[in-house]
Parts: structure tokens; C-alpha cells; sequence
């Protein structure tokens, strides 16, 4: 196939319920932010053209709920994903332990055809509270972590005080790009069609 | 309506319909590549009338809908390039898309372009907005639609004329961007709610879950318009939640109301509920009166208490909006609405009010007390609770003010507290006594006053005595020890510097634990006794009587209250413990000075031994307590010492078996011989104590050789030996060398003849002994020459 279209990256951002996923993506893509908790329902995206090695890509960034209850509909939107980023807050000890669910959930459901080698990355949020003096989870343990699950890239983030936010993405987008270049040579069979009576049912809409 | 399906058929369905769109997207992408305008629409369009299909479920849907999504991303990509490079205008191919045969694929369609159309500014993105939500009213079938406007919202939210965005101008503004927001919402809200009544009864159940599916697809539009910029407080206020609400009321649907304010309060900010919070509460009666009100009224709060917690900055601005006022009365306005409401409802509500309050008001006690006095109302009439959550939640809403406060006293000043505890079971109320205690140890809290201890043991009655008069038969061993035990330990924990007040805190507690019952009272009388002899000490201390005052704390008075506290052992009863304390009391009147009080206290512990200790194991501990107790009297004149020895010998002499005999007899040697400067000093007594356990010791060697054969073993006498050096060291004259000499001589005779047992330890002992005569012979000195002439081989 011929690769005239724009490349269009899909990823998606997961983690617990307040560790900044939303607050992220809006001080990247809109360069703000705001200090109070607004839940996110269910999933959408934001995209941004960005320049990756002289190549202009597009960015399709899928903003995730933390709250188990708002994804009603299942994750659906895992299909075709070319990088996942984990985020847990730092001062959260918990938001760290469930980084493994996370990680292996997004396996399970996105079945991606190469489960070793699928690009991940982990952000390591709110950086900025209090000084650095709530920290409960250490870089060191953060990057064990990360080497543990085939040497992911770790980044430090403060999305208050954007701080790290840029390069996280940018690296998202790089490896995003990576593995899509591989993607493609993974050549799928055309599939069969079908007969027409059967592919009109349902109302005349 | 889904018609019955099997899971298998449903994936077989699915796995047709992602056929058929691969099938088409493949087609489609060649004619992009070769820039076949016409191809790639008929393509697509063939492509998306997978969506049209009424035999998914919503999940199942779902998937097929992103595969669409995916392509379409590609096809608006082509749009966008082609309309730039000129190809051909989007004006044109916004008309040209309306030409699809099947209305569900002309309108993903149209969105498509729309979407490029509003990037390419050609025209004002509220137009085109405005067209797009109106030209889905197309299509009414509910997942059907849902997922249309759902894709409409996807596809428009970075193209809304929010403030800040390229897509503002004069004539598009927040307001546009709100308004079509609010349009689309109140359009999908429509479609969710008819499924519920779409199809036959016996399918509710699934629709319902159906609808559960798809709630976020609604939920959604309250997220978008949390985060855009310019729905600031005054835009949420006057428009956004009121436009809001409007529809959540009207809908009359509860699964919908229910949903969606649950979506409201975790949406938008906390500051903006509060500031709106009278707005929001007055919605919760106008919902269907099968919405769970509480969950979410109890989440709201829960929220806002969050928000409390995180910076006392904000604590101002509850006070302002009156938050607790709103609260309260919309809760009680709640209960009152739903009679069917379960107890435990009401109680959680409660809870999560005073951890609001707890939080938001800590220092406003009369706060705190309403909640406890609604709860209370709410609990009266009904007969006590056995509902297990809900006693779980009781103990919840009784543990929240220990907490927070870490102080029992404040606590104490709740005069709805106790009557909350009133309302639980036995079982219970003693768990919640346990609670409260332990709270005050792990806080050293010091109960200071006779009317906070009075309100205390209110509190914990339930450990104190048996309530409703039936002993409680079903509780372990185990566990009512651990209980008692921390009464016990709550009793030293109440205390008074002031004399004064320490008498009545001792007063109070007795009252209390004398209702205890013969199982209570082994555990509670000690620690009551020894906090009442702590203050006899304290006051013995005291350089007399104030003049002129009336100081009724007097140790006297004391050993009264403790006379008749112990007498009430005999309740249970338990004369060893009561023969202790007694003995603990006379020690104490004789260091106050109070002869006659001390020799009453021994009156008392011999009349136990006398009667009451029959266990001669029992009998030989309490002897020797006796002895020893004895021993450290001085108050007594010569008539009383005299009494009470002759007693302590002569039941010495008594006891049962000969070897106790012989050791409680040289015991009692000491009492007459104290070492103070004034001790009395009685050597020849002394000396007959000896003796007469000397003759012991030999009836029990002889009874020894009647009964086995063999003499016991002799370490007996080598005890008194021991016995004859410390009086020969102190200087009793009676106690001669050659006496010693004599007796050495008698234990080796002993030992060395046939008739003897060995016994290892015996010959340590003895051995040990001549090792000390030896040393103290080669100490030189008084010492020396006092030892002397004892000869050891």
C-alpha cells in the first residue's frame, strides 16, 4: 500500500483515577491547567501535529477514564494502538501498585500482535506537590519498574508546572512511530466479501 | 431492540460486520490512493452501512463503530488534503456527501466533512455545528443514534468555539459551543431514555443492561463541558447546570437521573458545587422517587469533604455558602421523602454528613451533636437494631468524633452521643465501649473529673454490668477478659490532682462497678483499690490539716470506702484476692500512722484465712503474704504484735504438709527480729521459731522413713541453717557458734548416712553455705572473728 496519507499515531494514556491523565494531555496539547478534579467519562481523544525526526505526524492521543464506572462501553478503542503510557502520581502509593493491572489489562484487551515488544511508557506524575516532600514512590523504584517490563522509557512529569510534559509526548510519539513503521510490513489478507441480500438489515435508516 | 441471541451468534454477526467493513475500507483506501473522490465515497458509504445493523449489542457495536472510526479518520485526512490542495471545495463536497443512498451512512459522512469544513474556517463553526446536531435527528433508532452523535461529539470537540480557540470569533463564542453541547446531550438523553420502554416487559432486565452499556456515551457531554474554558462558575451557574438539570428532572427516568447526577457531581469542580449547591440540592426531590438519592447525596459529600481536607483555604467558603445548613436539612428532607428507605440508608447518610462536618467545622460541637440527634430521631420508636451494615455504620459514625477529636472529653460533651449508643444491640454497644477505650489509651487521655467519669461509665455500660439484667452467657472467656481487662486499665486512667476530686472519681467508679456482678468484680476492684491507695499515699505525704478548712479526703475515710469495696468480693466470691488487698490496706494504714485501721485490715485477712482459704496450696501462699506483710509493721503496740504473730505462727504450724510447716514456721522468725533502728529485736523468740522448725523438719525425716523407706531429702536443714547465719550475722545472741557448729554437724551426720536420698541440689546448697562461712571467715575484721570458730571440713 501506498503511503501517501499523513501517519496517524494512536495512543492511549491509563492509570488511576486522579494521577493527572486529563491534566497531562490538556497542559500538552492546550498549555493549561487547572487545580480541580474534574472526572473523565468514558474515553476520547485529542490530536496535534507535531514534528518527529523532520516528519510531520499526527498525534491521536485517547484520554482515558480512571473511575472504573465510567467506562461503560469497554475499551473498544485499545484496537490499533501504536504506544500505551502509564501514569501513576507519585504521592500515591496506590496509583503505583496498580500500574501491573494496568499494564497487563491493556494487553489483554488491545491483543496487540507483538505483546513483548508493544511500546509502552510510564509518566510519573505531580512531581511538583508539596516540594517533592509527598513523594511516597522513589525514581529508583519507578525505573526497577520499567526495567522490569522490558526497559520502558520513564519520565518525571509536572503537568502544573509542565514540566517534562513536551519530551514525554514527544518520545510517546517516536516510539509510536516505530512501531507503526513495523506494522505496516505486516501485510493482512483481504478479506473475503459478501453477498450483497445479506449485507442490508435492519431498518432503512 | 436486540432480538434473542446467543453470545456465539452475536460474535458470529460481529465478525461478519468487521468482514464487510474491511472488505470496504480496502476499496476505499485504493480509491484515496488514486484520488477517485466518487469510488472513495460510494466505498465508505458501503463501508458504514455495517452500522446499520439492529443486531449488536452495545458492546459488540462498539467495536465495530472504532473500526469505522479508524477509517473515517483516514478519509477525513484525504478531505483535508485534497480541499486544501484544491481539488475540489468542501462547500461542494458537503453537498456532495448528502447523496448517499441510506440515511445513517450520509450523516457519519457528513460529519466527516463537516469536521474539515469548520477546520477550513470557510464558514462559522457554530453554522455548521448548528446543521450537524440538527441533521441527526435523523436517525431515531436509540444505538443507533447514540453512537452517531456520540461521533458528531468526537469528531467537533477540538473545533468548538471555546475562548482561547482559533475557532472564536464575533460570531461564534462559548455560548454557541455550550448550546450545541447542551443540544446534542439533551438529543442523546432523549434516545437512551426511549429504550427503556421500547420492546416487551420479560426483556427488561436486558435493555436495562443494554442501556448500562451506553450510559457514557451520554455522560460524555457533561465531561466536555466541564473542560472548556469558557464555562466558567457564571456560565455553569445560569445556564449550564440549570439547562442540566432541566432535562435530568424531566426525563422522569430514574436509571437516567441517577446516572447523571452522579456524572454532575464527579464532573465539574468542587468549587462550583459549592457555590451552587442550593441549585443542586433542590433537584434531589423532584427526581423519581425509586432514584438511590443517597448514594449520590452521600458522594456529593463525601467529595466536598475531600475538597475541605485537601487546603484550609477553602474553609471560608463553606461557611459563606452555609454548605452544612444545605446539607443538613436536604438530607433530613431526603429521609422524610422516602419512607421505604432502608435504616441503613438513612445512617449512611448521616455518616457521610459528620465526616462533612468533622472535616469542614471541627470546632462547631453543636454541629456535630445535630447529626447524632438526627440520628437518634431517626432510630427512636424502632425496636434496637440488628441490621449488621447498619450497626456497621453506627459504630462508623460513633468512631468519627473519637478520631478526629483524639479526645474522649470532647466526645463527652455530645449529649446525643449516648443516646446514639442507646440504639445498638449488646453485642454492639460493648463494641463500642471497647472502641472508646481504647481510644483513651492510645491517647493518655486523663479523665479528670467525677461528672466526665460519671458520663464515661454511662457510656461503657455495657461493659460494666449486665445490661437488661440477663448475664450475657454466649460470650467467650477469652473475650470477656480482654474486655474487663481494659476497664481495668480505663480505671488508672482516670485521675485528679486535687484530692478533693480524685475521692469522688473513686466514689463515682466504685458506684458504677459495684452493679458489675461476681464475674466483673475480680477485674475491676483491684485497679480501684490500687487507685484509691495511691491517694492515701499522695495525702500521707501532706504536713497535716489545713486549719480552718474542712479537708474530708482524709486516709481514714478512704480505708472505709476501701473496706467496704472489698468487702464485696466476697460477692463472687474470691477470698485470696480479697486477702491481698486487705493486706495492701494494712500496709498502707501503717504507714499513715493509723494503728487501730490496720490492725482491723488483719482482723479481716485472718478471718478469710481462717474461713474462707481452704485449698492448703492457697493456704500456704496466703500465709506467707500474711508473714511477710506482718513483718513490715511497725504501728503496732505489744499487745497487737503479740496477737497477730501468735496467729501467723500458730497457723504456721497448722498447715498440712510437714515441709510447708517447717518453712512457714523459720518465716515467721522474722517477725521478731526487724532491722530498723527501732525494730523490735527478740532473740530468744527467734531462736524458738528455729527450733521448733528444726523439730518439723526432723518428724518429716521420720515420716519420710516410715512411709518410703528412706529419710527425705535434707534440705530442709540447710534452709534453717541459712536461716541461723543471717540471725548469727545480725547479732541475735541465742545464736551461738556452737549452735551453728552443731547443726553443720547434724546435716553431715545426715548426709552421709544410708538411709539419705541423694539429692544433687541438697549437696549444691549445703555446699554453697560452707562456701559462704568460709568466705566470711576469711573476710577478717568483726566478721572474721565472728566466724571463727566454726570449723567446716
Amino acid at each position: 500500500m501506498a503511503s501517501r496519507r499523513r501517519t496517524l499515531l494512536k495512543v492511549i494514556v491509563l492509570g488511576d483515577s486522579g494521577v493527572g491523565k486529563t491534566s497531562l494531555m490538556n497542559q500538552y496539547v492546550h498549555k493549561k491547567f487547572s487545580q480541580q478534579y474534574k472526572a473523565t467519562i468514558g474515553a476520547d481523544f485529542v490530536t496535534k501535529e507535531i514534528l518527529v525526526d523532520d516528519r510531520l505526524v499526527t498525534l491521536q492521543i485517547w484520554d482515558t477514564a480512571g473511575q472504573e464506572r465510567f467506562q461503560s462501553l469497554g475499551v473498544a478503542f485499545y484496537r490499533g494502538a501504536d504506544c500505551c503510557a502509564l501514569v501513576y502520581d507519585v504521592n500515591v502509593l496506590r496509583s503505583f501498585d496498580t500500574l501491573d493491572n494496568w499494564h497487563e489489562e491493556f494487553l489483554n484487551q488491545a491483543s496487540p500482535s507483538d505483546p513483548k515488544t508493544f511500546p509502552f511508557i510510564l509518566l510519573g506524575n505531580k512531581i511538583d506537590v508539596d516540594g517533592g516532600n509527598s513523594r511516597v514512590v522513589s525514581e529508583k523504584k519507578a525505573k526497577e519498574w520499567c526495567a522490569s517490563k522490558g526497559n520502558i522509557p520513564y519520565f518525571e512529569t509536572s503537568a502544573k508546572e509542565d514540566y517534562n510534559v513536551d519530551a514525554a509526548f514527544l518520545c510517546v510519539a517516536k516510539l509510536a512511530l516505530e512501531h507503526d513503521r513495523d506494522q505496516d510490513i505486516y501485510f493482512q489478507n483481504i478479506p473475503e466479501p459478501i453477498s450483497e441480500t445479506e449485507q442490508s438489515r435492519g431498518c432503512a435508516c | 431492540m436486540v432480538p434473542d441471541a446467543g453470545a456465539e451468534d452475536e460474535e458470529k454477526w460481529l465478525a461478519e460486520g468487521i468482514a464487510g467493513l474491511q472488505h470496504n475500507a480496502f476499496y476505499m483506501h485504493r480509491s484515496l490512493d488514486s484520488n477517485n473522490l466518487r469510488d472513495a465515497l460510494k466505498f465508505s458509504a458501503q463501508m458504514l452501512s455495517e452500522l446499520r445493523t439492529s443486531r449488536l449489542s452495545p458492546h459488540k457495536y462498539y467495536e465495530l463503530y472504532m473500526r469505522a472510526f479508524d477509517e473515517l479518520r483516514k478519509l477525513e485526512m484525504f478531505f483535508r488534503e485534497e480541499t486544501k490542495r484544491g481539488s475540489f471545495s468542501v462547500i461542494d463536497l458537503y453537498e456532495l456527501v448528502q447523496h448517499a443512498g441510506n440515511i445513517l451512512p450520509r450523516l457519519y459522512l457528513l460529519c466527516t466533512v463537516g469536521s474539515v469544513y469548520i477546520k477550513s474556517k470557510e464558514a462559522p463553526a457554530k453554522d455548521v455545528l448548528k446543521d450537524l446536531v440538527e441533521m441527526c435527528r435523523g436517525i431515531q433508532h436509540p444505538v443507533r443514534g447514540l453512537f452517531l452523535r456520540s461521533y458528531l461529539s468526537q469528531i467537533s470537540r477540538d473545533k468548538l468555539p471555546d475562548i482561547g480557540s482559533e475557532y472564536e470569533g464575533d460570531a461564534d463564542t462559548v455560548v454557541d459551543a455550550v448550546e450545541f453541547v447542551l443540544q446534542n446531550f439533551t438529543e442523546m438523553n432523549k434516545l437512551w431514555v426511549r429504550m427503556q420502554h421500547q420492546g416487551p416487559i420479560r426483556e427488561k432486565e436486558k435493555r436495562e443492561k443494554e442501556r448500562s452499556e451506553l450510559r457514557d456515551l451520554v455522560g460524555k457531554n457533561l465531561h466536555v463541558l466541564s473542560q472548556l474554558e469558557g464555562v466558567d462558575l457564571d456560565m455553569y451557574k445560569e445556564t449550564v447546570l440549570p439547562r442540566i438539570l432541566e432535562q435530568v428532572v424531566n426525563c422522569k427516568d430514574d436509571i437516567a437521573q441517577h446516572y447523571l447526577m452522579d456524572c454532575i457531581i464527579q464532573v465539574f469542580p468542587d468549587e462550583y458545587h459549592l457555590q451552587t449547591l442550593e441549585t443542586l440540592l433542590s433537584a434531589f426531590p423532584q427526581l423519581q422517587p425509586t432514584v438511590d438519592i443517597k448514594t449520590v447525596l452521600s458522594q456529593l459529600m463525601d467529595r466536598l469533604s475531600n475538597y475541605a481536607a485537601s487546603s484550609a483555604e477553602v474553609l471560608p467558603e463553606f461557611l459563606q455558602v452555609e454548605a452544612f445548613a444545605k446539607l443538613s436539612s436536604a438530607i433530613g428532607k431526603v429521609i422524610e421523602a422516602q419512607v421505604d428507605m432502608p435504616i441503613v440508608g438513612a445512617i449512611t447518610l448521616y455518616v457521610s454528613l459528620l465526616t462533612f462536618t468533622l472535616r469542614v467545622h471541627p470546632d462547631r460541637l453543636d454541629y456535630v451533636d445535630q447529626v447524632l440527634g438526627a440520628c437518634v430521631k431517626k432510630l427512636s420508636g424502632k425496636a434496637k437494631l440488628e441490621d449488621s451494615k447498619a450497626t456497621k455504620q453506627i459504630v462508623a459514625l460513633l468512631s468519627a468524633p473519637l478520631e478526629k477529636y483524639n479526645d474522649i472529653v470532647t466526645a463527652l460533651k455530645l449529649s446525643n452521643y449516648p443516646r446514639v449508643m442507646d440504639h445498638l444491640d449488646n453485642g454492639t454497644n460493648k463494641v463500642m465501649a471497647v472502641v472508646i477505650i481504647q481510644s483513651i489509651m492510645k491517647n493518655s487521655t486523663c479523665i479528670s473529673t467525677a461528672d466526665k467519669v460519671e458520663a464515661l461509665f454511662e457510656l461503657i455500660k455495657g461493659l460494666i454490668k449486665d445490661m437488661d439484667g440477663t448475664p450475657d452467657d454466649e460470650l467467650d472467656e477469652e473475650d470477656f477478659k480482654e474486655e474487663q481487662n481494659s476497664v481495668a486499665r480505663l480505671i488508672h486512667m482516670l485521675y485528679n490532682d486535687d484530692p478533693e476530686e480524685m475521692l469522688k472519681i473513686i466514689c463515682t467508679v466504685r458506684k458504677h462497678i459495684l452493679l458489675g456482678g461476681p464475674k466483673r468484680l475480680p477485674f475491676t476492684v483491684p485497679p480501684l483499690v490500687f487507685s484509691s491507695l495511691k491517694l492515701v499515699r499522695r495525702l500521707q505525704g501532706q504536713d497535716g490539716d489545713v486549719i480552718g478548712e474542712e479537708v474530708p479526703a482524709t486516709p481514714k475515710k478512704i480505708f472505709q470506702i476501701l473496706h467496704q469495696t472489698i468487702e464485696a468480693l466476697s460477692l463472687v466470691p474470691s477470698p485470696e484476692l480479697a486477702l491481698r488487698l486487705y493486706l495492701q490496706c494494712a500496709e498502707a494504714a501503717n504507714d499513715c500512722d493509723l494503728e487501730p485501721v490496720a490492725y482491723e485490715f488483719f482482723t479481716q485477712a485472718f478471718i478469710l484465712y481462717e474461713e474462707e482459704v481452704a485449698d492448703s496450696k492457697a493456704q500456704v501462699t496466703a500465709i506467707h503474704l500474711i508473714i511477710g506483710t506482718l513483718q513490715r509493721m511497725n504501728i503496732f503496740g505489744v499487745e497487737n504484735r503479740d496477737t497477730l504473730t501468735h496467729k501467723a505462727t500458730g497457723y504456721s504450724a497448722k498447715l498440712l504438709k510437714k515441709p510447708d510447716q517447717c518453712r512457714a514456721v523459720y518465716a515467721c522468725s522474722h517477725l521478731f527480729w526487724v532491722d530498723d533502728q527501732d525494730g523490735i529485736k527478740d532473740g530468744e523468740r527467734v531462736l524458738l521459731c528455729l527450733k521448733r522448725a528444726l523439730r518439723i523438719a526432723n518428724a518429716a525425716q521420720q515420716m519420710a522413713n516410715v512411709t518410703r523407706g528412706s529419710s527425705g531429702s535434707v534440705t530442709l536443714f540447710i534452709e534453717i541453717l541459712n536461716k541461723y547465719l543471717y540471725f548469727f550475722e545480725k547479732g541475735n545472741p541465742q545464736i551461738t557458734s556452737s549452735v551453728i557448729q552443731g547443726l553443720i554437724e547434724l546435716i553431715n551426720t545426715e548426709m552421709q548416712s544410708d538411709n539419705t536420698t541423694s539429692d544433687p541440689s541438697a549437696d549444691a546448697f549445703f555446699a554453697s553455705t560452707l562456701r559462704y562461712i568460709q568466705f566470711q571467715k576469711q573476710k577478717g575484721g568483726a566478721m572474721g572473728e565472728k566466724y571463727e570458730p566454726i570449723k567446716i571440713n
